[in-house]
């Protein structure tokens, strides 16, 4: 018995083999299933999909950088990210105070200047700090501060939200007078003018000055508890990860990764309920047949002529928005897909005598149902199955990016509404909107063609010689 | 004569007709008289054949005996019992004792089953056995029974795996798994090899007289039915029009229709293989949502008279030993008969014609 169902799936397996498409889908699907185990291995940021909402889990990533790849096809380099170190640290003490002295050398040499420039520095207790920045041409730029706190904290003072201002009070002068008058601090970029040629143009058009740039940190700790748990300073680059990040620093790499489990669990559960049911209420219409298929047939029809996209905009709005209660509502309405192909083909399995046999043996009609019936329509279930798989998936994104979908959850659709959300496309922001948009094509192509290649091998109409 | 096992009494199976919405609104129906009143007595351990050309009922006579069929009018009793209306136990409790072995053996068994699968189906169905270990034993000696053997051999096959007698043995051993009374036979040998037949029917009969089976043998095959059945009932469009001993009916027939019946049987015997008889009948079988009024084979019958569609059906009479015919002039007919019997043994092949 398990020699001849051995024997049926090796035939299978050799005639899917001859069917080209479908080996690449298998291919696709066997990748699809190791990024899903591996996420962990291939995700530098291993808790991407419980914190993608988390902003605070983003922080130390630029915002909106490009994926590291571009700097391969550009002569301009974009500055990568780097975290460094204080090279010297010097402690005095005046009084009943200390003070830590620190110095922090960047050597710029990318063709573009990077994101940002963040001093991440944890404190403990009462503490005033000064932070200056010197140019290789000698200009610098400073920030003071305190903090009053008695606890641990983590400080971050970025030049382009803290430091912009300061920025531009050292430069103007540098700047052609009546463009630097005219011009509004806020609207300079900060970094291009950090990184360029004090010269007239430095607002709109810097010219990039390689060198070191050092950044010093004075720290006096005011109370005896005080002190400085770690200091270091992060480079936010221009180009950052396999796939950049989005406007809220979210490395996009390990989004999509995220995101493959979740378009996988929806596409295969929602397909794998509608399927089942489906079949098993075809099988049911066609054996039943008289009044009862009269029936199930209306109330098909009444489910196929609801339009889909409406009602799961309204059911959003009245639930709260669950990955969960999205599937449901796929299920609700995908049943109907494989329900007329399966009634026909269980209206001429019906007509065959083993069926009035087992009725004449006194089988139950649940008993015929699934254990005459339903296991010939297996094959077929598996094919549609795999022809229903994109179509959850995509509506899932549709969903999403009409801003109704599972907020809570990484899906590629929600990452692809938070693009348009933030005008990723306006700004030219390609890296966030293209990488999610493939792997929903890819995957919806994975399973069409694994679809379509059982497709060729059961339905006997499909055969070319 | 031991007694009766299986009486029916007027079983009628009228099927409705799909009717237009204009038909729907005046209220008209029309049926399909499939089976339009059919009597008869079944005694145990007898083989009772039921022979007709095809659409004349005796499958559904068959089938309504199954209970595969609601009965529309009319009475079926077994052992005694009415099982006309039965349903819930008493339906399963007719189904043990009463089983149905199929013309298609190649269509009767689930082709995704095996053979032990298929044997097994009845056990799980009526929980028949106590234990695997107990039916495992009861499958191998039925299979020995009905000679597929070794069993463990077959147990493991599909039924595309085995020849069309194989397949008959083992749709026969199905029907034997729940220790039945009844055995209603369909056409069981009509798409095996001629060269199987005997030996499928030969084995049918061993069981018949082992376990003290009844059989009811539906088939269109007068040859078979004559060497097979104690009693042959012949239908036309849902009527039995003769019915007795399987000896009588065939070689003494008075029936129109039956004297037609045997003559179209081709005989391989040298000298008449490529003759076709001239078989005494004319036209078609009339669609079983008309009938003709009065006797129901008029008019393609060659003796029919006016009489004949004039009056009331004739019912089936017994005209001694058991031979019951339903015909008006079957008197007349039997002179005729007995002057053709001596003039055709006098001319040899008269009612003969040369093909080729």
């Amino acid at each position: 018995m398990k020699g001849a169902r051995f024997d049926q799936l090796r035939t299978f397996w050799g005639e899917f083999r001859r069917v080209k498409f479908g080996l690449v889908g298998i291919g696709l699907l066997v990748v699809f299933a190791l990024i899903v185990l591996l996420a962990p291995l291939l995700s530098p940021f291993t808790q991407a999909d419980q914190r993608w909402r988390d902003m605070t889990y983003w922080l130390d990533s630029p915002r909106e950088a490009r994926p590291m790849w571009v700097n391969w096809f550009t002569s301009k380099k974009y500055a990568t990210t780097e975290t460094i170190a204080a090279a010297s640290t010097i402690e005095t003490v005046t009084g009943s105070m200390r003070i830590l002295e620190m110095e922090f050398p960047y050597q710029y040499t990318a063709g573009r200047p990077p994101n940002d420039l963040v001093l991440k520095m944890g404190i403990t207790g009462r503490t005033s700090y000064e932070l200056l920045i010197q140019r290789p041409d000698g200009k610098q730029m400073s920030y003071r501060g305190s903090t009053v706190v008695d606890g641990a904290q983590v400080l971050r003072l970025s030049v382009v939200e803290t430091l912009a201002s300061r920025v531009y009070a050292v430069l103007a002068p540098s700047e052609d007078p009546k463009f630097a008058a005219s011009k509004d601090p806020q609207q300079i970029d900060p970094m291009g003018a950090m990184f360029g040629k004090a010269q007239p143009g430095i607002f709109t058009t810097p010219e990039n000055v390689k060198g070191t740039y050092t950044v010093k940190l004075k720290l006096a700790l005011i109370s005896p508890e005080s002190k400085l748990d770690s200091a270091v300073i992060n480079i936010m680059g221009g180009v950052s990860g396999l796939l950049g990040t989005d406007g809220a620093k979210r490395d996009l790499w390990s989004g999509v990764i995220a995101g493959t489990k979740w378009a996988l669990l929806l596409g295969l559960l929602t397909s794998l309920i509608s399927v089942v049911v489906g079949v098993v209420y075809g099988v049911a219409s066609g054996y039943f047949g008289g009044w009862i298929d009269a029936l199930m047939n209306r109330i098909y029809e009444v489910f196929t002529s609801i339009p889909l996209l409406p009602i799961l905009i309204v059911m959003s709005a009245v639930f709260k928005p669950s990955i969960w209660i999205m599937i449901l509502i796929m299920c609700v309405f995908f049943w109907t897909g494989p329900v007329k192909t399966v009634r026909s083909i269980a209206l001429q399995i019906k007509e065959n005598a083993y069926i009035e046999a087992a009725r004449g043996l006194g089988a139950s009609h649940g008993r015929i149902l699934f254990r005459h019936m339903v296991p010939q329509l297996v094959p077929f279930a598996f094919a549609s199955m795999a022809l229903s798989v994109p179509g959850a998936i995509v509506f899932e994104a549709t969903i999403s990016l009409i801003g109704l979908g599972d907020a809570t959850v990484v899906t590629w659709g929600q990452i692809l509404r938070d693009a348009f959300g933030s005008g990723a496309v306006l700004k030219g922001v390609w890296w966030w909107v293209v990488p999610p948009g493939i792997a929903i094509a890819v995957m919806g192509m994975t399973f069409a063609f694994i679809g379509f290649a059982m497709d060729t091998i059961l339905n006997p109409k499909l055969k070319t010689r | 004569m031991s007694e009766p096992i299986l009486v029916a009494e007027n079983l009628t199976k009228w099927f409705p007709v799909k009717r237009l919405v204009s038909q729907v609104l005046r209220g008209e129906r029309t049926w399909v008289r499939a089976v339009d009143g059919v009597s008869f007595s079944i005694n145990k351990g007898e083989i009772f054949g039921l022979v007709g050309e095809s659409g004349c009922g005796k499958t559904t006579t068959g089938k309504l005996i199954m209970k595969l069929l609601e009965i529309t009018d009319g009475h079926l009793h077994l052992n005694g019992e009415d099982v006309t209306h039965v349903r819930g136990r008493a339906l399963a409790k007719h189904r043990r004792s009463v089983q149905m072995i199929f013309q298609d053996p190649y269509s009767s068994m689930n082709p995704r089953f095996t053979i032990r699968d298929v044997l097994m189906e009845p056990l799980e169905i009526h929980k028949v056995g106590k234990d695997m270990k107990e039916r495992n034993a009861w499958v191998s000696e039925i299979l020995n029974e009905v000679k597929l053997s070794p069993p463990e051999e077959f147990l493991v096959r599909h039924p595309h795996m085995l020849s069309g007698g194989q397949r008959q043995r083992a749709a026969t051993a199905r029907t034997l798994m729940l220790n039945p009374s009844v055995i209603v036979a369909d056409e069981p040998v009509s798409m095996i090899d001629l060269s199987t037949r005997a030996e499928i029917l030969h084995m049918m009969r061993q069981l018949q007289r082992e376990l003290g089976l009844t059989y009811i043998y539906i088939t269109h095959d007068l040859s078979t039915a004559r060497y097979f059945a104690d009693r042959l009932a012949v239908m036309y469009l849902g009527k039995i029009i003769e019915m007795g001993p399987a000896g009588t009916v065939i070689d003494r027939c008075l029936h129109p229709y039956t004297q037609a019946l045997i003559g179209a049987v081709c005989e391989p015997v040298s000298g008449k293989v490529n003759q076709i008889k001239d078989v005494p009948i004319k036209g078609e079988i009339p669609a079983a949502t008309n009938i003709p009024p009065g006797c129901r084979f008029h008019p393609r019958c060659l003796y029919a008279v006016n009489e004949c569609w004039e009056n009331v059906e004739p019912k089936l009479v017994d005209i001694g030993g058991g031979h019951m015919v339903a015909c008006r002039r079957h008197e007349e007919i039997e002179r005729i008969g007995a002057a053709a019997r001596t003039s055709e043994a006098s001319l040899g092949l008269r009612r003969s014609t040369r093909i080729s």
